[in-house]
């Protein structure tokens, strides 16, 4: 089996993010891989350590994707490939899914895994489009993936009614949550050999496309502005005996709040 | 007059508030309304749609919509929204709505925007919604005519004033989708209360420990009919069920109180909650994050702290 993993690297969520007359003030900001792509990862190495497999990650986007790419290289993943194109920061969902469209078109893969949603836009549009536009098979929101045979791999998907059991025929699309799995920290052996493999770098020329064709010349939607979000204040935080805290926050929560 | 398409939200065979709650907001901006209702045996939800605020009923109710696959899903909404020939499709926060609106905007060939907390009609289209686990908001200019969108829990609010007018559209029955067939479902437990209909949702983490915590917190919520969540740890923990995590990766709350226990208040919980109109935290530690969003705040050992809190709310409640 081929497995393709999309890997984008993400601001991250973990430091402060400040917002400066319409945009985000880039002074400070630290850039990870998103963590469901990791999870993606990890899937796509535990299928082919239990199932055989050949896997495979592309990244997306302009700048330096080294260390991400060694971090899933050590997780076990087999090649990178970089779509290293500066126009593709400016890109929609739709635009991501069209590149993923030529890469896997160059590499006849048998499943697609990538994470639900990316953290910096948290849109969750890109590997249900991708499906879309290949006219193949796609189940969100993952929990489990089992491979059935050659053919056929069976899913498990948290849905509104509860967990969905689906058997899916390949090649498809999955989107993975959190909840598949806990992401391996690498061990060091595999770090070591992560720095002597090479990364296939390549950008839309290369994959026999241009910004124009994947609709980067007719962006769908675009951010025109960030905001602040609205940001609770801290409010009332009482120490002391707890039972006598228990009554006084009872009675704030009946007559001040009014919400009992 | 703009024209607005709303997926009705249906689960279990129930109509959940967020299709008045979109059907109000559409209303308000003036717009024309339809719903699209797909499930099986639906058609008595009728009357609840018209009353919901749609003037235009489309329904694809047929005995193979009744599990959820997104694929024959989209088509039913693709097929109400070339009818209606709607300017915007929303659906409520939901997997479903989730997993079909790419699908819809990519078989439409227009834009997809997921957790809208705002739309504005004036020049074109124009929406906000949070992004970065909520710690931005972006304001996201529409190119295409034509908006899918995925409205983001609790965004906006039902007018019980509002309604609207039958006019039953059958739509036909999708192809099943025979490449991803849906097995089996392993139904939630129901005769729960629903997480996102709740007025008062109490959650507990990882502070909770162990099944003697889980039951004494939960003893709290049915005492006060609230909905019982939880953070990722006690999920993780194998204590909660996977839909009662609230959060990024669970569901989006915003409930008159949150009551949260033992819960640290990491970022992606914050995400799914810092929307209730009012938040008690109790944690142990006075450093805890949670208490940067909470409106009342306990520092102390939750097993100390929830028994006395029983019996003063059983007190003023009567
Ligand atoms: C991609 C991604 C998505 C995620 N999505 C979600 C999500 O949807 N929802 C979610 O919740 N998390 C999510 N997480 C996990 C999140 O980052 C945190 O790990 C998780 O929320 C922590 O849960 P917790 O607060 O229960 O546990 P902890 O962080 O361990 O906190 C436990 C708290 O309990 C307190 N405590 C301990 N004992 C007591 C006591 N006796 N009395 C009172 N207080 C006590 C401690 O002081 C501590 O603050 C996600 C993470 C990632 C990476």
């Amino acid at each position: 089996m081929k497995i393709l993993t999309t890997v984008k690297k993400v601001v991250d969520v973990e430091l402060n993010i400040h917002v400066e007359s319409g945009a985000i003030v880039e002074d400070g900001l630290q850039y990870v891989i998103n963590a469901w792509d990791e999870n993606a990862v990890e899937a796509a190495v535990v299928l082919k350590e239990n199932n055989g497999a050949e896997t495979t990650l592309v990244s997306l986007g302009g700048g330096d994707m080294t260390d991400i790419i060694r971090k899933c290289y050590a997780m076990g993943i087999d090649n990178g490939i970089h779509v290293d194109d500066p126009a593709l920061e400016k890109a929609d969902s739709s635009v991501y899914a069209k590149v993923l469209q030529k890469v896997y078109e160059t590499g006849e893969y048998d499943l697609i895994i990538t994470g639900k949603q990316a953290q910096d836009t948290d849109s969750g549009q890109t590997g249900i489009m991708l499906a879309e536009y290949l006219s193949i098979p796609c189940v969100s929101n993952v929990i489990e993936i089992q491979v059935v045979d050659d053919g056929n791999i069976k899913v498990s998907r948290l849905g509104d009614a509860g967990t969905e059991i689906v058997e899916v025929a390949l090649p498809a699309v999955v989107t993975v949550s959190d909840s598949i799995n806990e992401p391996r920290l690498p061990a060091m052996r595999g770090i070591m050999m992560a720095k002597k493999k090479k990364i296939e770098t390549t950008d839309l020329a290369g994959l026999g496309t241009s910004y124009d064709e994947v609709g980067g010349n007719a962006l769908k939607s675009e951010v025109v502005e960030f905001m602040k979000s609205e940001t609770r204040q801290a409010g009332q935080k009482f120490e002391g005996d707890a039972a006598e805290l228990a009554v006084k926050v009872v009675d704030l929560l009946a007559n001040e709040a009014k919400v009992l | 007059m703009a024209k607005i398409l709303v997926v009705a939200d249906i689960k279990q065979g129930v109509l959940k508030g967020s299709t008045a709650e979109l059907l109000s907001k559409a209303k308000a901006l003036g717009a024309e309304t339809a719903v699209v209702a797909i499930g099986s045996n639906i058609e008595s939800l009728v009357p609840e749609l018209v009353s919901a605020g749609s003037d235009t009923q489309y329904i694809a109710d047929d005995a193979g919509l009744e599990l959820f696959s997104a694929g024959p899903f989209a088509t039913c909404v693709v097929e109400a929204a070339n009818q209606f020939d709607a300017d915007l499709v929303w659906f409520g926060f939901s997997e479903s709505g989730k997993a079909a609106a790419p699908r819809v905007a990519a078989r439409m060939d227009i834009a997809c925007a997921t957790e809208i907390i705002d739309v504005n009609l004036d020049n074109g289209i124009e929406i906000t919604r949070p992004a970065i686990a909520n710690k931005v908001l972006q304001k996201v200019k529409v190119n295409t005519d034509k908006l899918v969108a995925v409205v983001r829990a609790g965004a906006f609010e039902a007018d019980e004033s509002v309604s609207g007018s039958e006019n039953v559209v059958k739509l036909p029955a999708p192809e099943a989708d025979l490449k991803a067939v849906i097995k089996e479902l392993l139904s939630d437990a129901s005769g729960e209360i629903d997480l996102a209909d709740a007025d008062i949702v109490v959650s507990i983490g990882r502070g909770a420990k162990d099944q003697a915590g889980v039951d004494l917190v939960k003893g709290l919520a049915s005492d006060l009919g609230a909905g019982f969540g939880s953070s990722r740890a006690m999920v993780d923990g194998g204590f909660m069920a996977h839909n009662k995590q609230v959060g990024q990766t669970g569901k989006i709350v915003a409930p008159t109180l949150y009551m949260a226990f033992g819960i640290s208040g990491a970022i992606q919980h914050l995400a799914g909650m810092n929307g209730s109109k009012v938040i008690l935290a109790v944690n142990k530690d006075p450093e805890a994050p949670i208490f940067n969003v909470a409106d009342y705040g306990i520092v102390g050992d939750l097993f100390e702290v929830v028994p006395v809190l029983r019996e003063e709310i059983k007190k003023v409640r009567g």
